[in-house]
């Protein structure tokens, strides 16, 4: 590997579950997936599919009731996951690190822009309380950082502009101002949920020019959750499919658009209505996504999915290389490998029993 | 010809905006001089970024809210000045889907309830009528018969989605608006509701007025779309012209910053990426409401509004053309 391309982040099966009033909710289990540097990820999945949850479980941002119950999640080799931590003291030694790592070494932009912002502070203090925690700098100095940054994120007045409060600007802003507060210590890694989710076409064009001139000139990478697969398609290298809380393909984006291997990924791409078509019935995926409460042991997409076979029910599709970055799991390409699939996955369950 | 189920003269809609006291008082121009017509079975798409003023017009037409000026005709009836008890007859069949499916069903009714409700207030039917009709519903927005006796809030935003869709049909209407109806769902559910939706119209032959800021469903399920841009219709006709070869200058940018799912295309380096956010609505100047974000805005665009003007088979009002 080059040293431009170096491994950053790397999360191996990582597996989170809820404790609920009606059981656990397996929300995301066993995915794996790795960032290098200088690269976009996007991270494409319906609701409930365990994209934002998985990347809050990178930052250690889970809710109470949720823990990391397995996998390891590797930044610049330092472990992030809690899944081995037991002791009181490790556990706050460990938020400890988090604490460093948050806003320094990985930002974070969040879906909504309303209720990220504090609305009884002035932007002036929120853009510059990360850059005061994690440099030693004086007030001016942070000021000074802050005052560029939001000219770069290409807020206009940005002297006057910091005097001023969260609902004194459009969502738009608000959305730029958060990008800029997390872009504010220059981190290497950008996560981005759902950054345009909220916001018009015209305002969303904007923003994504933004990150991809802001990633690629400060050479740091960037992962993307998205539902829109418009938005990966242009911005991304590199595309991760999620649904009910698993990975079911991965892959560069030419891969994955040209050459698409699951049957659910071929359900999202023909589910977008081309704008060059005429009026006809769009290609939809029936069915409603999975109920995370009970996992089968089989596919999770099997219930909703036009080809799949006995054999999907029962069992766990396994993952399938097709090169260096594009694979899948689906037992449409992993039929030849059954029979030694089904045993292992028999043995295990004998071994739960 | 035949008469359009709606038509919409000057259609002006503003609202009063609290400012301080003794000051002069300031209005917002939701919707200003829109003039539309929608024949039988057809589709119009409002498109436009928020703010300008698309569920307004919607709301307008269907006197939700009061029109401050210009005229409402409904299959050539002039409604404009109806009062509420006049309108009653007509709502049956002038009716709305609204976006958030899980705001607008009640969740104290069962799905049963909620459809039969609205045959219930104009008295139709007799109650063992009624009863098939509900089932007859259900069937044709793709719910289980065995849902009927289930509340809301055991179903799935799409699911509820056609729950709202079937209380719409349940009057048989001529004309539904509606607001924003896929925006709250996801991609694989949305494309069903389209489908639905086109489905519907297919056999029933109901007008619809689709406001999404979603350009690709909107692209999808309209034949005519209509751009807004601070209240005023910027650019309206055909969909495969104002989609293909867009020619407001406000039009160019919308489609253009619509990202293609597709890594080959040429994407962000033909992207028109308009600067800025959109001016406030309030007193809007008298000129193109465009003119603060145009490339080409000369000084005859800040005088005054250009008029929509039959251009290449669509109507544009932009001073270039």
């Amino acid at each position: 590997m080059d040293a431009l391309h170096r491994e950053l982040l790397k999360v191996e099966n990582l597996s989170v579950d809820f404790a609920t009033k009606q059981g656990t909710v397996h929300a995301v289990r066993n995915i794996s997936f790795q960032i290098n540097t200088r690269e976009i990820i996007g991270i494409v999945g319906e609701s409930g599919s365990g994209k934002s949850v998985s990347m809050l479980a990178v930052m250690n941002l889970l809710a109470d009731n949720a823990s990391v119950t397995g996998g390891s999640i590797r930044f610049d080799g330092k472990e992030l996951s809690t899944a081995g931590l037991s002791t009181r003291s490790e556990r706050r030694a460990h938020e400890k690190m988090m604490m460093d790592i948050r806003g320094r070494d990985i930002g974070m932009v969040f879906q909504d822009p309303m209720t990220y912002l504090n609305p009884v502070l002035k932007i002036g203090l929120q853009l510059t309380e990360g850059i005061r925690k994690h440099r030693s700098c004086s007030k001016a100095e942070a000021r000074e950082r802050a005052i560029r940054l939001l000219g770069e994120v290409g807020i206009s007045n940005p002297e006057k502009r910091l005097n001023q409060y969260p609902y004194e600007f459009s969502g738009g802003m608000r959305q730029r101002i958060i990008i800029a507060a997390a872009l504010a210590c220059d981190p290497r890694l950008l996560i981005a949920d759902e950054p345009t989710t909220a916001l018009d076409v015209t305002i969303q064009a904007q923003i994504l020019s933004l990150i991809e001139r802001l990633v690629k000139g400060m050479s740091s990478s960037a992962l993307l959750i998205t539902h829109d697969l418009g938005v990966v398609a242009e911005l991304c290298d590199k595309i991760v499919i999620m649904y009910g809380g698993e990975i079911v393909e991965r892959g560069t984006v030419r891969e994955i658009f040209n050459e698409t291997k699951h049957p659910y990924t071929m359900g999202l791409l023909n589910s977008i209505g081309k704008i060059e078509e005429e009026r006809k019935p769009l290609g939809f995926i029936p069915g409603t996504p999975p109920n995370l409460l009970h996992v089968s042991g089989g596919c999770t997409f099997c219930s909703r999915c036009d080809r799949a076979m006995k054999i999907c029910k029962e069992y766990r599709p396994a993952e399938t290389v097709f090169s260096e970055e594009h694979s899948c799991s689906c037992w449409l390409y992993c039929k030849d490998r059954a029979q030694e699939l089904v045993e292992a996955q028999e043995r295990e369950r004998q071994g739960r029993l | 010809m035949m008469e359009p189920v709606i038509r919409v003269e000057h259609l002006n809609k503003r609202f009063r905006v609290k400012g301080k006291p003794f000051e002069q008082k300031k209005y917002v121009n939701a919707v200003s001089d829109v003039s539309f017509s929608i024949g039988k079975g057809e589709t119009l798409g409002i498109v436009g970024e928020s703010g300008c003023g698309k569920s307004t017009l919607g709301r307008t037409i269907l006197k939700i809210h009061e029109p401050d000026g210009g005229k409402i005709y409904f299959e050539g009836e002039d409604i404009t000045a109806y009062s509420y008890r006049q309108m009653h007859p007509l709502r049956r069949r002038m009716q709305m889907i609204f976006q958030d499916p899980y705001a607008s069903l009640n969740p104290r009714f069962t799905v049963g309830e909620m459809i039969e409700e609205p045959m219930e207030v104009y008295h139709l039917y007799e109650k063992q009528e009624r009863a098939e009709r509900v089932q007859q519903l259900m069937q044709t927005v793709g719910l289980k018969p065995d849902h009927i006796r289930r509340y809301p809030h055991e179903f799935s935003g799409g699911q509820r989605q056609r729950i709202g869709i079937a209380r719409t049909l349940a009057l048989d209407p001529d004309f539904i608006v509606c607001d924003e109806p896929f925006s709250a769902l996801d991609v694989s559910i949305q494309a069903q509701i389209i489908n639905l939706l086109e489905k519907i119209q297919d056999e029933k032959k109901i007008s619809y007025i689709v406001v999404a800021h979603d350009l690709n469903a909107v692209r999808h399920i309209s034949h005519n779309i209509g751009v807004m841009y601070l209240g005023h219709l910027v650019e309206i006709g055909p969909a495969p012209l104002v989609y293909g070869e867009p020619l407001h200058p406000y039009t160019q940018a919308l489609i253009s910053a619509i990202p293609a799912a597709d890594p080959d295309a040429a994407g962000m380096m033909n992207r028109i990426i308009l600067t800025g956010e959109v001016p406030s609505p309030i007193d809007v100047p008298s000129g193109c409401p465009f003119c603060t974000r145009c490339k080409y805005c000369t000084d005859k665009c800040r005088e005054r509004m250009p008029e929509l003007k039959d251009v290449g088979g669509r109507k544009v009002a932009c001073v270039r053309y």
